[in-house]
Order: C-alpha cells, then sequence, then structure tokens
C-alpha cells in the first residue's frame, strides 16, 4: 500500500492532479482511495488531495501516515508536513517550499511556465515528476487519466506539461 | 438501452456519482431534488442522466415538494428517488411518513453531514441514525441501509430499490458526506448482471379494488398504478383494504398498521444484512455501520497483531434491526464496543440487543472526522 499526499494552494489543481492519479491506479485495476481537503475560498486556502493506492481492499479513509508529499506552495507543506513518515519521500517545487528536512524536487511552476505557457499546468508537471520518482503507476495509464478528466482540448498542454515533470523526475 | 455512462466495467468515481448510476440502472426514472452539500452531486449527476434516458429530474421549490413529487411519481408507476442532507431530511419528515402510511415504493437517500440545524454542510456525521428510524411520528416501519464504500453505495442503492418495490415502503439510503464525496475504483455492472425486483401489479379488478389489502398472505397489496385503468383512493388518514378513510375504527387501524409493521418483519432474514470480521473466536466485539467500519476493520488487525482476540461486525442494514442476532452476539463476547461519529445512536440499538449479556460501550466521535483506527484501538486496549 502506498499513501500519497499532495498538498498545496486552491488554483493549484492539486485536487484534480490527485483525482488522475487514482484514475490511472484504478486503469491498472489497483484499488484505490481518494480524497480531498480544501478550505472554502476557491483560491489561496491550502488544498489537499490523498490518494491510497493498494494492491489488497483499502480501509482507510485518508493519508494518515503518508509515504509521499508532494508539496506545491509553503501554506500546503506547513498544514500537513507532521503527516509524512520519518523515511518517508519529500517531494517540493523547490521555488515555492522551503522544508526543513530531506528532500526531492524542482522549480514545478517555473517549468509549468517554461513547458507550456501556463503556471495552472503545475499540477501535472509535479504529478509527472512524482510517477518518474516512485513508479505508483505507468506513465500510460497516466497519460490515459489525464485525456478522461482534463477538459477537452486541453489533453496534450496537460500531457506535455506532465511529460516535462516525468522527465525531470527521471534525471 | 444505451446508458449515459459506462457499464460492465469498473470507474473511478465518487459516492455520489454511484449512487446517481446505480439508480439509473435500477430502473429509477423520477428524481426531484433540492441541492445540498453533500448531496448535490448526486442531484446533478441525476440531471445530466436522466433526459439521456428519458427520464425526468426535476428541482423543486424544496426538499418537502420533493418528496411529495417522488411519491406521485411512484403512484404514477415510476420508480423514483430523491436525496438529500440533515436539513433537507427533517424536511422530508412528514411525507415520509405519508409514504409509509400509503406504502409507496420510494428511495430516499440521506447524506448526513455534521448537525443539528445547518451544522457543519461539508463533513461527515452519523447523527440521522435515531432520525432515520423514528424521525417521522406515530407507529411505522421502514427499511434503512448504510454502506461503507463507494462499490456499497452501489451496490445497496440497487438494493434499496429492489426493498422499496418488493415490499411497497419507502427505503432510506443513509450514507455520509465523506463516502458521498471521495472517489473509489466502483465496478458498474451492465445491466444483465443486474436482478431488479419490480412491485405487484393487481393481477386481477379483484385485487385492483383492494390495493391496501393482504390478497397474498404476505403483508403487501399489489399497487395498482395511476392510469391504469383502476378507480384507486390513496390518503395518509387510516384507510380499509380499499383505501377509504375510516379515521375512528380502533380495527381497521390496528389492522392496518399491523400489516405494515409484518410485510417487513415477517421478511427480516431476507433485509437484514451484516458482515463479520475475524468473530470466530473473538472475545472482544466492534459493531459499527457505514464509514466507521472501515476504521473498525484496521483496529481489528492491529489489535489481533497485539495479541487481542477482537473482531467486528458491520451493519448494513439498519433497520430493522437484527437485535436478536446482536443478543447472540453479546453472549459469545464478553465487550461490545460501538465507534460511531454521533453522542451515542447505534449504541442504544446494540444495547438493547445485548440485553445485559455483555458490556456495551460507546465511542463517540463529533466534529466532521472519522475515527482513526488507533482511536479505537487505544480505547479497547485501554
Amino acid at each position: 500500500m502506498m499513501q500519497i499526499r499532495l498538498a498545496g494552494i486552491g488554483g493549484q489543481g492539486v485536487v484534480l492532479a490527485g483525482v488522475i492519479l487514482g484514475e490511472a491506479a484504478a486503469i491498472e485495476g489497483l484499488n484505490v482511495l481518494q480524497t480531498q481537503d480544501y478550505s472554502s475560498a476557491s483560491r489561496g486556502g491550502h488544498s489537499i488531495a490523498d490518494v491510497i493506492i493498494s494492491k489488497e481492499p483499502i480501509y482507510d479513509v485518508m493519508v494518515t501516515r503518508a509515504d509521499v508529499l508532494v508539496a506545491l506552495h509553503q501554506l500546503g507543506y506547513d498544514t500537513v508536513k507532521d503527516e509524512l513518515r520519518e523515511d518517508g519521500l519529500l517531494i517540493i517545487d523547490t521555488d515555492l517550499v522551503k522544508p526543513d528536512r530531506e528532500y526531492v524536487g524542482a522549480p514545478f511552476t517555473r517549468i509549468a511556465e517554461e513547458t507550456t505557457g501556463l503556471a495552472l499546468t503545475v499540477n501535472m508537471v509535479a504529478l509527472g515528476y512524482l510517477v518518474a520518482k516512485t513508479g505508483v503507476v505507468k506513465k500510460e495509464s497516466v497519460e490515459e487519466a489525464i485525456r478522461r478528466r482534463v477538459p477537452k482540448g486541453t489533453e496534450e498542454i496537460n500531457i506535455k506539461a506532465f511529460m516535462a515533470g516525468y522527465e525531470e523526475g527521471l534525471k | 438501452m444505451r446508458y449515459p455512462f459506462p457499464v460492465g466495467k469498473s470507474d473511478f468515481i465518487q459516492g455520489d456519482e454511484a449512487i446517481a448510476r446505480a439508480a439509473i440502472l435500477a430502473g429509477c426514472r423520477f428524481y426531484a431534488g433540492y441541492p445540498i452539500t453533500p448531496a448535490s452531486e448526486i442531484f446533478e449527476a441525476m440531471a445530466l442522466y436522466m433526459p439521456l434516458v428519458d427520464g425526468v429530474s426535476i428541482q423543486m421549490e424544496d426538499e418537502i415538494a420533493s418528496i411529495a413529487a417522488i411519491i406521485g411519481a411512484s403512484w404514477a408507476g415510476a420508480k423514483a428517488m430523491t436525496a438529500t442532507s440533515g436539513p433537507g431530511f427533517s424536511l422530508m419528515m412528514e411525507n415520509l411518513g405519508y409514504a409509509i402510511m400509503t406504502e409507496t415504493p420510494i428511495v430516499v437517500v440521506d447524506v448526513q453531514r455534521g448537525g443539528p440545524s445547518t451544522g457543519q454542510p461539508t463533513l461527515a456525521a452519523q447523527g440521522d441514525i435515531m432520525q432515520a428510524i423514528w424521525g417521522t411520528h406515530g407507529d411505522h416501519m421502514l427499511i434503512v441501509l448504510s454502506p461503507s464504500t463507494v462499490q456499497e453505495a452501489f451496490d445497496f442503492t440497487i438494493r434499496a430499490f429492489n426493498l422499496a418495490e418488493k415490499y411497497r415502503t419507502p427505503v432510506v439510503l443513509l450514507t455520509d458526506a465523506e463516502i458521498a464525496h471521495m472517489r473509489e475504483r466502483v465496478y458498474i455492472p451492465s445491466p444483465e448482471e443486474i436482478e431488479l425486483v419490480e412491485r405487484k401489479l393487481p393481477a386481477s379488478e379483484e385485487e385492483a379494488k383492494l390495493p391496501f389489502g393482504d390478497p397474498h398472505g404476505d403483508g403487501v397489496p399489489p399497487m395498482p398504478i395511476f392510469g391504469r385503468g383502476y378507480r384507486t383512493y390513496v390518503t395518509g388518514l387510516t384507510h380499509d383494504e380499499r383505501g377509504r378513510p375510516r379515521t375512528v375504527d380502533a380495527e381497521v387501524h390496528e389492522k392496518l398498521i399491523t400489516r405494515i409493521f409484518r410485510k417487513i418483519l415477517d421478511h427480516k432474514d431476507e433485509i437484514i444484512s451484516y458482515e463479520e470480521f475475524m468473530l470466530d473466536d473473538a472475545d472482544v466485539a466492534i459493531v459499527s455501520t457505514g464509514i466507521v467500519s472501515r476504521s473498525a476493520i484496521r483496529a481489528v488487525k492491529i489489535l489481533r497483531e497485539r495479541g487481542v482476540k477482537a473482531g467486528m461486525v458491520k451493519i448494513n442494514t439498519i433497520w430493522p434491526f437484527d437485535f436478536d442476532y446482536i443478543e447472540q452476539l453479546a453472549e459469545r463476547v464478553g465487550k461490545i464496543y460501538v465507534p460511531e461519529m454521533n453522542l451515542g445512536q447505534l449504541y442504544h440499538l446494540v444495547k438493547e440487543g445485548a440485553n445485559g449479556k455483555a458490556e456495551v460501550e460507546l465511542i463517540a466521535k463529533i466534529g466532521g472526522e472519522v475515527h482513526t483506527p488507533m482511536e479505537i484501538v487505544e480505547r479497547v486496549v485501554g
């Protein structure tokens, strides 16, 4: 079982990234649960998506001890950092999060702007990086999930951002 | 028949969406509702799907009208559903009683959130258990089902329609904000994989004249449908077998109400459903329902690792409640714990069932978060 938590602020597409990761796991026939927690503000408040992926039945209803934490913003990181396992994997946007522990990461928002011209594709960049680093699902499954879940006409731009993050994660 | 969503395969969807798709597959073709968090996604899905299956989805002026509309639709021959949350469920109580008294098959979904009043719109709770059973006034009987996963939200919705049709009764699907909004992998069966039950229709003019009689001896009268040739009188007043008001005759009242009880209680073995986990050699049992059951199962596994002989029961049918089963369980174990997201509701049913044969302890939690497994474990090991 892998417990993954994505944390950022409203507007970064954190929940959509969680849904797409979950959908990718479902496509592979894995058991998966996805929940979210966000403040009532549509932009600016904390936004968290939990994804639990397992070959076994999942009884948990939220991430209680994350194996992986992806932090896209300092506010999101500060809100949930204590729930990352001591030997868990911390992935951050290195421009926006100043962590107080070991981490990996890249300037996801900057990569998003440079790759697609749209900072809001940061969620796909981070998702690509996560998938490359953990191998929790195949990248082809994520591409399929992106096609199913993003608004029509934005599939290619989202996949481009995802691939940019994936390549970065392989470095 | 083409369905507006994939069937015969798995999908990754929220509990609310699963309930809507299950209703469509169960044959529901009339939905009336009023939007409310965390049940609105059921309405959104129904608004999208119903026109595509030649059904009706209508927004009413409030929840009172919503349940009234589905009662009418059911008498017109449609399988009908509404969905709401606590504040709307409170408004539906009078007409829920009307549906019981007029023996109208309907499905009412209550997606529980923190209450009372408008309370915590976005957070889960289990505070409506007693309301679902006893919220409407007078002596009455109905069926209440409680899912713990998105798959069960789907499966139990189909079952709710089948039970409603079979026993000519309202069925409440009691779920919560957590299941409503979580996404899980769910198998959406194709229609040929689903067993559907349809209401009994009058087989003769004689039967049609007795829409509240008991021609088959099972307590369930055939239901004449408006517009199909029979004159039928439907009233919330105490009525005789023909449906005519008889409000001061004690015998008529007793016969009607006891039959409404009997048609469900005589078939409770078929209606009641629960699942046991690791109970065979247990000397501690956890009894729970809905979302909390998931934490309870994890808690049992942790307790077993620590050498505690724990087991659990997940209650799928909250009402009618299997008091006899709980008494037998109490005889097998020394202690029963009841974790629930309220200050004690299922607990009272379990305590009545245990009948003093085992100590029953409530593990209450309110505020919106589901018990963690460790919160249950710590109470059990002290």
